[in-house]
């Protein structure tokens, strides 16, 4: 009987009491979700952007944004000047995605999802290795503040107590909403966009009317890693650069079931309440379950979506036919 | 006519059929009698194949009954229809590519296996000797459709016709009492449907079997079917036997289109 | 490898659904087995010392094959695809270190056996979406499992019996007098104890895939639809499949921590472990027993071998070889699907087709 109190007033009392009585905190959660959804909306606009253009369900997405960060750094201290490494980075991975073009999508064109998304796999192993070959495994830190972005942070003083934004995550949000603005208009209003798209309906009728499937791939990759790129400076710097930055990556996955593998509203909105929803979930209600939750609590709110509402919020619905 | 003495198998009463605010069925009714070829005719989009998957369970009506050797059926799922002995093929091929001939007509005796998971664990004694016994039943069929020669190609690297002759051989590894064939003959030379034509008919007369077949091949329906029952945007048009079909100025219309 | 299957004709069909119905397939596994269970254990393999073939080589590979069979039976036959193998591994490992606890007189084996149980018991439950969803959806399904397990991993002290240490302390077994577990336990009679775990568990799985069950799981796999008008029921078909394939993976994890690691924690059951093992059943060949063999072998053997060789014969630095076999991994990875998706299994019996015809091959 007691415990049953407990269990009850843990779910349904304290974490609402608090909120309350702190509500500095609750803002201070929100604000924290807030920018972690973003970038997570980021991330898994990448995912669905190569979707939506290839059909290709990238799994070397996550490792995709190590890469960029583990780069980055190398690259300023081999003395590149901050943003030159940018640069640098930006054309290593316009080489990479030709690379994987060439090497790979070309010889697996018309083979069907699973078989690419495999390939996908494999080719994050080969990336894995590779980079900790040539990086070293150490975790190091990002050079946001070599780059220029603020540091420090502004204090909002508000209901006795006050709410800090750290000037590093309000230029992250910025930064990734600009972005996001930017990828939907250049895949909605551009030549490429719509050639894009046609790819991703049917590559062979695109091909037809002379849209080049290859072309398109190795732009598409490119658009990925840069997405990568700019994840990767942002949780970089919010942690450290290693390869555990991985699991951020993973993190979309949730998030794509959300918002449903084909929109890039969804991708944004599914990032948003991953990422406020986990933060409230850890603070609130994770000391009741031993806290650490976080790691799993998007996958099932995801698992929640896949047996109520498969399509996801904005998806296409699924329709089987005989 | 000797139809009026026949038991009535299957009827479909009234049954209407939406997907959201498209209707593919309005209010159809029709029976199918023991032992006939029942041909299902109409124009692309007709609701023909949405007929058969409502027989099939596949899709579940809004409104009307099915009744099943006399007795109303209650809404089932596709497998629960198939324990009561209805059988189908499919426009598009629906067989198991990952494997061979036989073991695509053996999957079709999956009803009639009961043995439980422990026999199977060890695949001895009573669990062998029933995989012999249906086995041996395969073998016939196979040997009826005479697709000896074939028995253990993966079926994927098969010609279409060849295909089309497995999914019949495994419906009728089935042994049901309706079959349902949804356009048996699409795509197929003449002389192969010839040959198709030769195994329904053959397959109604040994076996005994009733079928329900849609078919666009009108020479193929006219001489196979007893009855035919003609569809035209979801609604029934005609009813009854091909000779009367064939001379229903409705069909006509349907098929030929109306002058303005 | 040259022979004809000619001549060989069968008269029953009883004959004809036997396991190898071809005679020199018969040598060609009395063969594996004697090189397994004799040779190997006699003289290990040349090059390595004899301590490390035993507990480095080939007491791991026995225990991936179980897991690639087990991972196969679910991912190859039933179509259903998982990246939570690792956790369940986990569930299996902790399972058996609980079961061994509460009756600690129980004999080890049957330990392990119903550590499996509670594995498929546990695998069916996260099959549950399965029934709704496929694919990807699947996929993102399966990793919730992957990273609740993880999480209850560590937060559940219960599961480890409060040990400080949060790992798996395996305990002193014996059987017959012989010590089966534990620190003084001879490698040899656990690399024995795996292996006879592997044979059962193969025979059984061959059994199985053969009859009834096993079609009504390549029905779900090739055609969900066709299989359901025939009636198979989706919800028997599937949770089965997920039971079955649990079981397996579930005693491979109990073998792995108990006759092999000797302790375990959380790390050898995360998320790339999952992919290890899924590349293991790729390489291999989806749908192939035989495949899960050759998957196991070259995605452990070899990397191993090339390390150890690495370091005794080149003198290379152990993490350079380390990040080369992981790139060499992807590498084969990406070849075997560019070449023939089906994998090796298939490419061995491509190459058997074509001595089988040689040499006259019209």
């Amino acid at each position: 009987m007691d415990f049953l109190t407990y269990l009850l007033t843990g779910i349904f009392l304290t974490p609402f009491a608090e909120m309350i009585e702190m509500p500095d905190l609750f803002f201070q959660a929100l604000w924290d979700g807030f920018v972690s959804g973003t970038l997570y909306g980021l991330i898994a606009l990448g995912f669905v952007l190569i979707f939506k253009a290839s059909g290709v369900f990238n799994f070397a997405q996550p490792i995709l944004v190590v890469l960029a960060a583990l780069a980055l750094i190398s690259f300023y201290k081999m003395g590149i000047p901050a943003w030159l490494s940018v640069v640098c980075v930006l054309i290593m991975f316009y080489a990479l995605a030709w690379l994987i073009e060439r090497l790979i999508l070309r010889k697996l064109v018309n083979t069907d999802g699973n078989i690419l998304f495999m390939s996908t796999v494999a080719l994050s192993f080969i990336i894995i290795g590779a980079a900790q070959w040539i990086f070293g495994g150490r975790p190091s830190s990002m050079i946001h503040k070599e780059l220029g972005f603020p540091t420090g942070s502004l204090e909002w003083p508000m209901f006795g107590g006050g709410v800090y934004f750290e000037m590093l995550d309000i230029s992250a949000a910025v930064v990734a909403v600009l972005l996001i603005l930017t990828l939907g208009l250049f895949f909605s209003r551009t030549k490429i966009g719509r050639g894009l798209r046609a790819v991703a309906d049917d590559p062979q009728a695109a091909l037809s009317v002379g849209i080049s499937l290859n072309q398109i791939w190795v732009i598409v990759w490119f658009v990925a890693g840069v997405v990568a790129l700019v994840t990767g400076i942002f949780w970089g710097a919010r942690s450290d650069v290693s390869f555990a930055l991985q699991i951020i990556g993973f993190k979309a996955l949730p998030v794509l079931i959300i918002g449903g593998f084909t929109s890039v509203p969804g991708a944004i909105v599914g990032g948003l309440m991953i990422g406020l929803g986990e933060k409230i979930f850890e603070i609130y209600w994770g000391p009741l379950l031993g806290s650490g939750v976080e790691g799993w609590f998007a996958y099932v709110i995801a698992l929640g979506f896949l047996l109520f509402k498969p399509q996801g919020l904005f998806g296409d619905k699924i329709i089987e036919r005989v | 006519m000797v139809n009026e003495q026949k038991k009535v198998m299957m009827e479909v009463k009234n049954i209407k059929l939406r997907f959201g605010g498209v209707v593919a069925i309005q209010n159809v009714s029709f029976d199918i009698q023991e032992g006939e070829i029942r041909a299902i005719i109409g124009p692309n989009g007709a609701g023909k194949s949405s007929m058969l998957n409502v027989i099939n369970g596949f899709y579940h009506p809004q409104e009307g009954e099915i009744w099943f050797n006399g007795e109303k059926r209650p809404s089932m799922e596709p497998y629960e229809v198939a324990k009561t002995g209805i059988a189908r093929t499919f426009q598009n091929i629906a067989l198991f590519k990952g494997m061979t001939t036989i073991e695509n007509v053996m999957t079709g005796r999956q009803l009639k296996m009961h043995k439980n998971f422990f026999w199977q664990l060890l695949r001895y004694g009573p669990a062998i000797e029933e995989e012999v016994q249906h086995r041996k039943r395969c073998e016939e069929i196979i040997d009826f459709l005479e697709i000896n020669n074939i028995r253990k190609t993966p079926v994927g690297s098969l010609p279409y016709g060849l295909q089309k002759r497995v999914e019949l051989a495994r419906a009728l590894a089935m042994e049901p009492e309706l079959l349902l064939l949804d356009e048996p003959m699409a795509g197929m030379n003449v002389e192969e449907k010839q040959d198709m034509s030769r195994f329904i008919v053959d397959v109604n007369e040994e076996f005994g079997t009733t079928i329900a077949l849609i078919e666009h091949d009108m020479g193929v329906v006219m001489d196979l079917a007893d009855r035919v029952v003609v569809l035209n945007y979801g609604e029934l048009l005609a009813d009854g036997t091909p000779k009367e079909v064939q001379a229903d100025q409705a069909v006509i219309d349907a098929y030929l289109g109306v002058p303005h | 490898m040259y022979f004809r299957e000619t001549g060989q004709f069968k008269s029953k069909y009883k004959e004809e659904l036997a396991a190898f119905p071809i005679f020199e397939d018969k040598i060609g596994i009395a063969i594996a087995a004697i090189i397994a269970f004799i040779l190997i254990p006699l003289f290990g393999l040349p090059g390595l010392s004899y301590e490390f073939t035993i507990s480095a080589v080939m007491i791991p590979v026995v225990i991936f094959t179980i897991t690639t069979l087990g991972l196969n039976i679910l991912l190859g036959f039933a179509g259903q695809i998982s990246l939570g193998t690792a956790a369940f591994m986990g569930v299996g490992a902790y399972s058996c270190y609980k079961i061994m606890t509460i009756f600690p007189d129980l004999n080890a084996l049957i330990c392990v056996v119903l550590s499996g149980v509670v594995t498929a018991f546990v695998g069916t439950i996260f099959g549950l979406p399965s029934l709704r969803i496929k694919g990807f959806y699947l996929m993102v399904a399966t990793l919730a499992a992957q990273f609740f397990l993880e999480w209850a991993f560590i937060r559940i002290p219960w599961l480890y019996n409060y040990n400080i240490s949060g790992a798996i302390e395996v305990p002193y077994k014996e059987m017959f007098g012989i010590v089966l577990t534990g620190a003084k336990s001879e490698p040899l009679t656990r690399y024995f104890v795996c292996l006879a775990f592997l044979v059962v568990l193969t025979w059984l799985a061959s059994n199985v895939i053969r009859g009834r069950i096993g079609r009504s799981w390549m029905m779900i796999r090739d055609m969900d639809i066709a299989a359901e008008l025939i009636g198979v029921r989706p919800l028997t078909a599937k949770l089965s499949a997920f039971a079955f394939s649990s079981f397996y993976i579930g005693i491979s994890g109990a073998l792995m921590v108990f006759f092999w690691l000797g302790a375990a924690e959380v790390e050898s059951f995360d998320i790339n472990h999952s992919f290890t093992y899924l590349f293991m059943v790729i390489i291999g060949g989806l749908g192939s027993i035989t495949g899960s063999y050759f998957g196991a072998i070259l995605v452990w053997v070899v990397p191993v071998i090339l390390k150890e060789y690495g370091k005794s014969v080149f003198g290379i630095d152990a993490f350079i070889m380390e990040n080369f076999t992981t790139i060499l991994l992807g590498v084969v990875m990406l070849t075997i699907l560019i070449v023939e998706p089906h994998g090796l299994a298939r490419i061995w019996q491509i190459a058997k087709q074509k001595l089988r015809l040689w040499p006259f091959p019209y």
